[in-house]
């Protein structure tokens, strides 16, 4: 289990090293400056040449790739003072640079929009299994019945559909045209729960209705299959309820696989919806990297990348764990 | 060399030798694929969405004479012929006047572009943009699967580093990246830029769409690998490349048809979902694009946002459910 871990931490450490340093690489040798935004917004759309060499040379762009790229990482565990032209910016470690926006800190506005992505992940992510998970289970002990073939049938159609157009529409015609739902807003949580719950109650259901038809589909395979095992045979034999047998036999092991996807899913939901945050007008991490892009906001981007590489390596190792709580059978070595 | 018993109808020469010749006709041997060929022909789904593929494909072929055959061009005119200068809404057709026979699907808010226009061309650059991405990220994802899994050591698993690597690469924070890149880059010359951001789409969605099938493809490699026939053929001093091309890749045909065919409309929405958050292809019409300019004109002129919305819908559900198809008819499990 330990020499697992340290395995697993190590090579999920070099990929987190890998992204950062691609990312890092594109803008740096991308055909226009990511100094050039920035040279522009400041001397007000006058940015000559020479005012240009003069910002690359104020953001480090003229500093070999490795040498910045190595005080960008070291910053993540120590504090560092960027230098901005004359002014200077404390940042304390974990530093991930200063936006180029409006020189605030990334962790700060990090710290601002996360909990935005994190409420929708959590809401999101509990649909996913509490309805998946229970409409499929449900589904396969009804196993092809009417009611069967018709959800199998209706989540095949509904999950074809592109995610953005679903979100799209259901802003367009729940808030929009009849209102039904107010529009979607984030309040914190410990501000005002019940707010927190009403704002995004509609953002959540769009998000986990949708993710839930593939979890459906994945547990009712799998239960499919768990209940065709001798060991259910031999449980229902020994004269166990069929629902003992369900929740504590054939439930353990049809939910491994739905726990790997789970995890992925996870993870790339922590690392924001960029559809969501759009369509509902959102200020999470999602759009908080396109709008960075949009700007060549390096600091920004290079955030939420590591946010994204972080938790699904992360979640990966976790999704492995539980792996092996959920299924005697796995050894993790 | 013969092909291994996939076939499943082949049937046992000297258990067929008591059998009458006619019936021993009725039993010969069908490959794999012919197999799930006559699925598919009886699947009544799989007909239906081929029907609806077919259509989209042949309006995106002929785009150009059906929209001279309908009388119309996606050439922006004076807009004042077309809208409302204050309102900005058609002085014609929808959406408060009736059907206009001129411009089937209205025309644009603003600047009066005719819809259908704009429909069809975007129905061609979608299916075009996928149909390149799907065939390059196969063709990719094959030869790397192949690779890996036959090869092993050291080769396996530099390539399974970068599956797993290019897994984790978020796709959209990819796209992002590059894509102004790429348009900076040629900004000062719009007719190459036309060309390279159609590329660059395709190049992108290649490196990030390469790597289920290279796993898919590696996985079974693997499990060949050890077969009779290709040790067989290694013991004769068959060379590696065509050990590759003549005993392996014919028994990967389902897993490359199956990872095609779902590639297909994960890149069609790919491309509309890019376009609507403004990275995706430029000078050209898109779906996407249409949606983010309709979005804003939704409570009074919906017909110009639904137009791309079913496109994209009608199509992306018939491909899939079409891969589906050829999944489930290739897959010996299930019984129909």
């Amino acid at each position: 289990m330990f020499s697992f871990l340290v395995k697993r931490i190590l090579s999920g450490s070099l990929i987190v090293v890998l992204v950062s340093v691609m990312i890092y690489a594109l803008f740096w040798y991308g055909p226009k400056s990511p100094a050039l935004e920035l040279c522009r917004r400041d001397t007000n759309n006058r940015c000559t040449p020479a005012k240009l060499v003069e910002f690359e040379d104020r953001l480090g762009y003229s500093n070999p790739i490795y040498e910045e790229y190595g005080k960008w990482a070291k910053g993540l565990v120590a504090d560092r003072t960027i230098i901005h032209g004359t002014s200077e910016y404390d940042c304390p470690a974990p530093c991930l640079g200063i936006s180029y926006r409006d020189k605030s800190l990334v962790t700060d506005q990090f710290k601002e929009r996360f909990p935005v992505t994190v409420s929708l992940a959590v809401g999101a992510s509990a649909l996913y299994l509490l309805i998946g998970v229970t409409v499929g289970v449900l589904a396969a002990r009804r196993r092809g019945s009417v009611a069967d073939k018709a959800l199998v049938a209706s989540t095949l159609v509904f999950s074809s559909i592109p995610y953005y157009l679903v979100a799209l529409l259901s802003f367009l015609i729940l808030t929009l045209s009849t209102s039904v739902f107010p529009e979607a807003k984030y309040v914190p949580f410990l501000d005002d729960p019940l707010a927190w719950f009403s704002g995004l109650l509609l953002v959540w259901l769009v998000m986990g209705l949708y993710g839930a038809t593939a979890y459906t589909r994945y547990s009712r395979g799998s239960m499919v299959e768990a209940l065709g095992e001798d060991y259910v045979r031999t449980a229902r034999a020994k004269g166990l309820r069929m629902r003992t047998v369900v929740t504590k036999h054939a439930l353990r092991s049809a939910l491994v696989p739905v726990i790997t996807i789970f995890g992925l899913d996870v993870a790339f939901l922590l690392s924001g919806t960029v559809f969501t945050e759009k369509i509902f007008s959102l200020e999470g991490i999602g759009k908080w990297g396109i709008d960075a892009v949009n700007i060549k906001d390096l600091p920004v981007v290079q955030a939420t990348t590591l946010v994204l590489a972080v938790s699904v390596v992360v979640m990966n190792i976790i999704v492995d764990i539980v792996y092996s709580i959920l299924d005697p059978r796995v050894r993790l070595a | 060399m013969a092909l291994p018993a996939g076939d499943i109808a082949v049937h046992d020469e000297t258990a067929d030798a008591s059998l009458e010749p006619e019936a021993r006709k009725k039993i010969a041997g069908r490959s794999p694929t012919r197999i799930a060929f006559d699925r598919l022909r009886k699947d009544p789904i799989a007909v239906i969405c081929f029907a609806i593929v077919l259509l989209f494909a042949v309006i995106a072929l002929f785009a150009d004479q059906i929209n001279s055959l309908v009388g119309v061009n996606t050439e922006v005119v004076r807009a004042s012929e077309r809208v409302n200068l204050v309102t900005l809404l058609p002085l014609d057709g929808p959406p408060n006047h009736g059907f206009d026979p001129e411009h089937p699907f209205g025309v644009a808010p603003g600047d009066g572009t005719d819809n259908f226009a704009v429909w069809t061309k975007g129905c061609q650059t979608s299916l075009f943009l996928a149909t390149m991405a799907a065939v390059l990220s196969t063709t990719i994802g094959v030869a790397l699967g192949l690779l890996a899994g036959f090869l092993g050591g050291i080769v396996d698993s530099i390539i399974s580093f970068m599956i797993d690597l290019f897994l984790t690469f978020p796709f959209l924070v990819g796209a992002l990246a590059l894509a102004p890149i790429i348009n900076d880059r040629w900004a000062t010359e719009p007719e190459k830029l036309r060309d390279v951001s159609f590329w660059a789409l395709v190049a992108i969605l290649t490196i990030f769409g390469w790597m289920t099938v290279a796993r898919l493809v590696r996985g079974e490699v693997l499990a060949l690998r050890e077969r009779e026939f290709v040790k067989a053929a290694r013991v004769i001093g068959v060379p590696t490349r065509r050990i590759l091309v003549r005993e392996m890749l014919p028994n990967l045909i389902a897993p490359i048809i199956i990872s095609f065919s779902l590639g297909l409309p994960a890149y069609v929405s790919a491309e509309a979902g890019l376009s609507y958050l403004g990275i995706g292809i430029i000078g050209r019409e898109s779906w996407g694009r249409t949606i983010e300019q309709a979005t804003p004109w939704w409570e009074q002129y919906p017909q110009f946002l639904l137009a791309p919305v079913v496109g994209i819908a009608v199509l992306v559900v018939a491909l899939n459910l079409l891969g589906d198809a050829i999944r489930d008819a290739f897959d010996p499990k299930t019984r129909r």
